[in-house]
């Protein structure tokens, strides 16, 4: 198996440099020089071969509105997006950035019994989703289950994240890996701000946490989004995840390896490991200083 | 036209057949693999998969939260038993193998405190060749 041996910024500059030739070094004939310069001249510790090996995985954003709603953090609604500025959003780009952010919204707004809300932001959510072509997940049938379903909160939540499972599988199965990477990123940061908005309003620990927790989640995340790097959109997001990213290399964290118990006759492990993070107030502040301008240039 | 063109364009062809077809077996797996996750568990709301040939292994990097139960399920083919997977934690200790339990198509894990994890996949080789590795994550608060 291939280890990452290389930084994230030669990783990143790698990869960009692969995929810009890919697209623009080819011609019909090639020539001498490209035929004896096949993939293999990356080396065997070929970062390509690395992304393309692994599959990387982004937190759902309803666990983190999970995590502030039992830290007893009151529903604010002005921290949300504006439904209203979907209209706003005229590229793919923006509009599959802004799937994400809407969703995040939308399983906070759910997870707060906020009905009214919800409607709104499920009302956006289809809007876009109609936009970029993935109105299978989000159609009309879902938008009456979920008014059939309101007050039932778990019924509510499930809706929202099978839509967004049947999203990201049709995206996949049309090779638009891209646009599935924007919408999990929009969530992901928003999500974020979230918690950063909730330590901010409680101070809580739990949420200090689970801020700190997100090191190896932007790490994926930055991975996920570098092979479209080359794309003028992409850029300036890679490039501010990848800054987030110099903040959290400083964020320490200790794990220590406890044996697991399985209970078979229930198919359940119980994870015993445990892992303590030290996070300083300053780097909470950089983080969220870092997450809020990623944000407002996002919804802008 | 050359013949060397021709090869290149019925390799073309032909290699573009067997990835269209590959992608519609994920989807249909990934259909099926749906009945794992019941309905006491939320969808993390990805579809991760791979396409596996032989003895290629699938990498999953994912982060796992404390305090919450999670339920993979790992399928390919069109029955169960046929994706053998492990999850390991960063430092590659093993957690958890389903060889260890009959190739079970999904297992839960109650994760204490939050976690760093991979998870490999590979096919069964007594079943098949080639497929589609598909992994569906569920979670619920503890």
């Amino acid at each position: 198996m291939i280890k990452n041996h290389f930084n994230l910024k030669a990783q990143v500059f790698v990869l960009a440099t692969l995929t810009i030739c890919s697209i623009g070094c080819g011609s019909d004939e090639p020539s001498d020089d490209q035929i004896e310069a096949p993939i293999e001249e990356a080396g065997p510790d070929s970062q390509l071969m690395e992304i393309d090996g692994k599959v990387f995985s982004i937190p759902s954003p309803i666990q983190t509105a999970m995590l502030i709603k039992s830290s007893g953090t009151n529903y604010n609604k002005d921290i949300l997006n504006e439904p209203s500025r979907v209209t706003n959003y005229s590229t793919s780009f923006k509009k599959a950035i802004n799937l994400g952010i809407y969703g995040a919204d939308l399983g906070y707004v759910t997870m707060y019994d906020q009905t009214q809300d919800a409607i709104s932001f499920l009302t956006a959510v289809k809007s876009i989703a109609d936009d970029l072509g993935v109105s299978s997940a989000f159609d009309l049938e879902l938008v009456e289950r979920f008014e059939k379903n309101i007050g039932d909160q778990d019924s509510l939540l499930a809706l929202v994240s099978d839509a967004y499972k049947a999203s990201d599988r049709y995206l996949k199965d049309n090779e638009q890996n891209d646009i599935g990477g924007l919408i999990l990123a929009g969530g992901w940061i928003e999500s974020l701000y979230f918690a950063n908005n909730a330590v901010e309003m409680t101070n809580n620990d739990d949420i200090k946490t689970r801020i700190a927790e997100q090191k190896t989640t932007v790490y994926n995340l930055i991975k996920l989004l570098t092979p479209y790097y080359s794309k003028p959109e992409f850029t300036p997001l890679v490039d501010d995840l990848m800054e987030l990213n110099e903040i959290y290399e400083q964020v320490e964290s200790n794990y220590t390896y406890v044996k697991p118990t399985v209970d078979a006759a229930n198919k359940t492990t119980t994870i015993n490991s445990t892992t303590t993070i030290n996070i300083s107030e300053d780097q909470l502040k950089a983080i969220s200083e870092k997450i809020m301008k990623m944000r407002v240039d996002i919804i802008s | 036209m050359k013949k060397s063109n021709i090869i290149k364009s019925l390799t073309l062809v032909f290699g573009l057949i067997a990835y269209s077809t590959s992608f519609a077996q994920c989807d249909s797996i990934a259909t099926l693999c749906d009945k794992h996750i019941s309905s006491n568990f939320i969808s993390d709301g990805q579809d991760y998969r791979s396409l596996l040939l032989e003895d290629e292994i699938a990498e999953f990097s994912m982060t796992l939260y404390g305090g919450s139960t999670y339920r993979f399920a790992a399928c390919s083919g069109l029955s169960d038993g046929n994706l053998l997977f492990s999850v390991y934690d960063k430092e590659r200790n093993l957690l958890f193998t389903n060889t260890d339990y009959a190739n079970a198509p999904y297992w839960d894990f109650k994760i204490n405190n939050t976690l760093d994890c991979i998870i490999e996949a590979n096919l069964n080789p007594s079943s098949s060749a080639s497929g589609c590795a598909v992994l569906l994550v569920g979670f619920k608060q503890n």
